[in-house]
């Protein structure tokens, strides 16, 4: 079951279009990626999302019905530019988001108790945030975003700005509020970030979708009868003795033992054991395994194949 | 939702509040605002000493002596043999005064000449001196007896006392004191509306470069934001207003016949008519009332227009040039308030009262003068009218403003904002 579903979405701002027929759906209970270069149109999905603006066409269903405002106290939102009321102690702002998401005043201050206490911040209570450093405001924004136990959460470029260790404890915080059956969405431009931990994934470019789906699905399909060789010998022998079994064959020098990389795309599953057969007779193997994709890689292929040219700081130096 | 109202504006309400400055300045203003006005006249005690020398060369030789010193100047008469280019050189005095030999029958033969501009109380001060000096020498020529007793009983003291008949007693009413309450009625609420709204502007102004703002839009409407911000701010003001309509209410109820008292019967009238009229403490807190309610309504018509501009901009420099949609009409409001003063009931000043902009300014300055209450009323109606429909128009603006990063809008930007879906 989608926990939430926005389908068709177009947005247009003077001169340009934000969202351009833009889809989603995000299970229950799963992680899903919004991945896409910086301005492809995120944000503004986010935006309607959350209810803070309308879509000019399309429809968002939130837990089954019609998203309104009152719905946005069932999701949490961590937004790419984090900011607090710097003169407002800590307890108190805290307290205030969450009574903005309809918690009472007592509830809000037990729950924050308690999740202070587990990320080790209970001395901030009292501290003006103008007090605290950078990473330590993220923390108690992280909190903010999750204490009213949304059944949504939303996490725009979560890992920025922390430290590797504090992402990690980030990471797992999320992961376990996701075992206890929250929803969540990551919306980032760095697609290694993500990729371990999501299920699903939307990639955005220029304000499309260019590609939606399962992860180990778009891996697979992407992947389909790709393999690489680790080989010494000439490249055309190879070439010539694949001829028939494979579709495409490239190489490129590995290392400075002499060894080559072919990267093989079979024409089939069925040709594999042929393959190996005939490139052994050819050249002399050291390695032939399946080729997995990055998700970076799928992106520009994505993109590539949406006849789009590929933005920049996605191409591998 | 409408608790979040409630939130928005028990936060933004609290947080200045709760400030020291805003305890202190609510508290040592009206003492700050006494200190000011009592400040000249007692700058004018402790450095009285300082006077200024003239010189005096009289060829007629009958005006000088006739000539009586005060506090700032004194005359001295000069042999009318000394060079006058000398005198004029003289670091003993600060003005040299030359009476020409037929200045009695010739008043216009008189110089004078002085090292830096003379003031206007100076020079009419000087003048009066020599007309009365004149006019003494004159009289006495006609050499009749007792003359000075004769004149004393000619001259009419005339003092006449206005009574207004439109308030429900006869009472009596002074304009010079009307006038100076109205325009300290018209600057309370200028300044109010002026720096509370402003308050408004740079504050959305600082949410929007915290970006706290997209977390708090991501709970409430920004329409809910906007409107709790202005009104969380505006009842900070209204705290302001009423803690010194209690001050001055409890100066007027107790302080003003204290006052009377140690004065006596027997003081100037002015001062006795003016703690009359400060002492009456039920119209004193009616005036506040007005105040309250006129302020309620500039300060929500402009702090509205405040808070579209502040969404639009990234920072207060470039907030500066679109502001001024806001401070000229408060401006203009002032100035017309100058103006309707001067004649409260003219037809002028009826539509100035009447018009929401320059209204909240224009009723403070002709209030004191009595007004009917259905123009009080009207006036209050249609600013009400007025600031809903701004608050409804700048909420559309903003919603879409406070997104905007990076470019300076301009008033067309804004126009075309208000029209998105």
């Amino acid at each position: 079951m989608n926990l939430l579903e926005a389908t068709d979405i177009v947005k247009d701002y003077t001169g340009h279009r934000a969202l351009d027929n833009v889809s989603i759906a995000v299970p229950q209970g799963k992680v899903y990626g919004l991945l896409g270069p910086n301005g492809a149109g995120k944000t503004t999905l986010i935006r309607i999302i959350n209810h803070i603006t309308a879509p000019d066409s399309g429809t968002v269903t939130f837990d089954g019905h019609k998203l309104v405002q009152d719905d946005v106290r069932h999701i949490g939102y961590l937004p790419e530019e984090r900011g607090l009321y710097k003169k407002m102690k800590v307890g108190e702002q805290a307290t205030f988001f969450a009574r903005l998401k309809g918690l009472s005043s007592a509830d809000a201050q037990r729950q924050l108790k308690e999740w202070f206490e587990r990320l080790e911040i209970s001395s901030w209570w009292d501290k003006k945030v103008e007090e605290l450093s950078k990473g330590m405001a993220q923390k108690v924004q992280f909190v903010i975003t999750v204490l009213h136990r949304p059944k949504l959460l939303i996490f725009d470029e979560p890992f920025s700005g922390f430290d590797p260790i504090n992402a990690q404890v980030l990471k797992n915080e999320i992961l376990r509020l996701r075992d206890e059956g929250a929803t969540v969405i990551f919306s980032t431009h760095n697609m290694g970030s993500v990729e371990e931990i999501c299920d699903n994934i939307t990639l955005i470019n220029k304000s499309k979708n260019i590609l939606t789906g399962n992860v180990e699905e778009i891996r697979g399909r992407y992947g389909k009868d790709k393999y690489l060789l680790t080989y010494t010998g000439e490249h055309a022998a190879l070439a010539s003795a694949l001829q028939g079994s494979c579709a495409s064959i490239e190489s490129r020098p590995d290392d400075k033992l002499g060894r080559h990389v072919a990267e093989i795309q079979l024409v089939d599953s069925e040709a594999r054991r042929p393959a190996i057969a005939q490139a052994n007779s050819a050249v002399d193997v050291y390695a032939f395994q399946p080729l997995l994709m990055s998700m970076n890689d799928i992106f520009i292929k994505a993109v590539e194949e949406a006849n789009e040219t590929v933005p920049p700081e996605y191409i591998k130096q | 939702m409408k608790s979040n109202l409630y939130l928005i504006i028990r936060r933004e309400y609290l947080e200045r509040v709760r400030r020291k400055s805003f305890i202190i300045t609510t508290i040592l203003m009206p003492i700050l605002m006494l200190g000011l006005m009592a400040a000249p006249a007692l700058a004018m005690i402790l450095a009285g000493t300082e006077s200024k020398s003239i010189a005096v060369v009289d060829y007629t030789e009958g005006i000088a002596p006739m000539l009586q010193n005060n506090d700032e100047l004194v005359f001295r008469a000069v042999d009318k043999h000394i060079a006058i280019d000398s005198l004029k050189k003289s670091e003993n005095y600060d003005a040299v005064i030359v009476i020409g030999e037929d200045a009695v029958d010739n008043p216009t033969n008189i110089q004078m000449y002085t090292h830096s501009a003379p003031s206007m109380m100076t020079e009419s001060y000087i003048r009066d001196q020599m007309r009365y000096a004149i006019r003494e020498i004159r009289i006495q020529r006609y050499d009749i007896d007792n003359l000075d007793q004769i004149l004393a009983e000619i001259e009419p003291n005339v003092g006449m006392t206005t009574y207004r008949l439109d308030t429900e007693k006869e009472e009596e009413t002074s304009s010079a004191l009307s006038y100076f309450l109205g325009l300290a009625m018209m600057m309370t609420l200028y300044m109010f509306i002026l720096i509370y709204g402003q308050m408004v502007m740079t504050s959305i102004i600082e949410e929007k470069n915290n970006r706290v703002l997209e977390v708090v839009v991501s709970s409430v409407k920004p329409r809910t934001l906007m409107l709790g911000k202005i009104v969380g701010i505006g009842l900070v003001a209204v705290t302001q207003i009423v803690i010194w309509g209690i001050l001055i209410g409890a100066a007027s109820f107790w302080g003003m016949p204290a006052l009377a008292s140690s004065v006596g019967t027997d003081g100037d009238a002015d001062l006795l008519a003016m703690i009359a009229q400060f002492g009456d403490t039920g119209r004193i807190l009616v005036y506040f009332g007005y105040i309250l309610l006129f302020m309620i309504g500039g300060y929500m018509l402009y702090s509205s227009v405040y808070a579209a501009i502040g969404s639009a901009v990234d920072n207060v420099q470039d907030a500066s040039q679109l502001s001024s949609i806001a401070t000229v009409p408060i401006i203009l409001g002032i100035v017309f308030s100058m103006v309707v003063a001067q004649d409260p009931t003219s037809n002028l000043a009826f539509w100035l009262g009447i018009i929401p902009l320059t209204s909240p300014m224009v009723m403070m300055a002709r209030l004191p003068y009595g007004i009917p209450g259905w123009e009080i009323w009207l006036s209050i109606a249609l600013l009400v009218v007025a600031f809903i429909f701004m608050v409804w128009l700048s909420a559309k603006i903003y919603r879409v403003g406070i997104f905007m990063y990076g470019k300076k809008p301009s008033l067309k930007d804004l126009a075309r904002w208000a029209t998105y879906k």
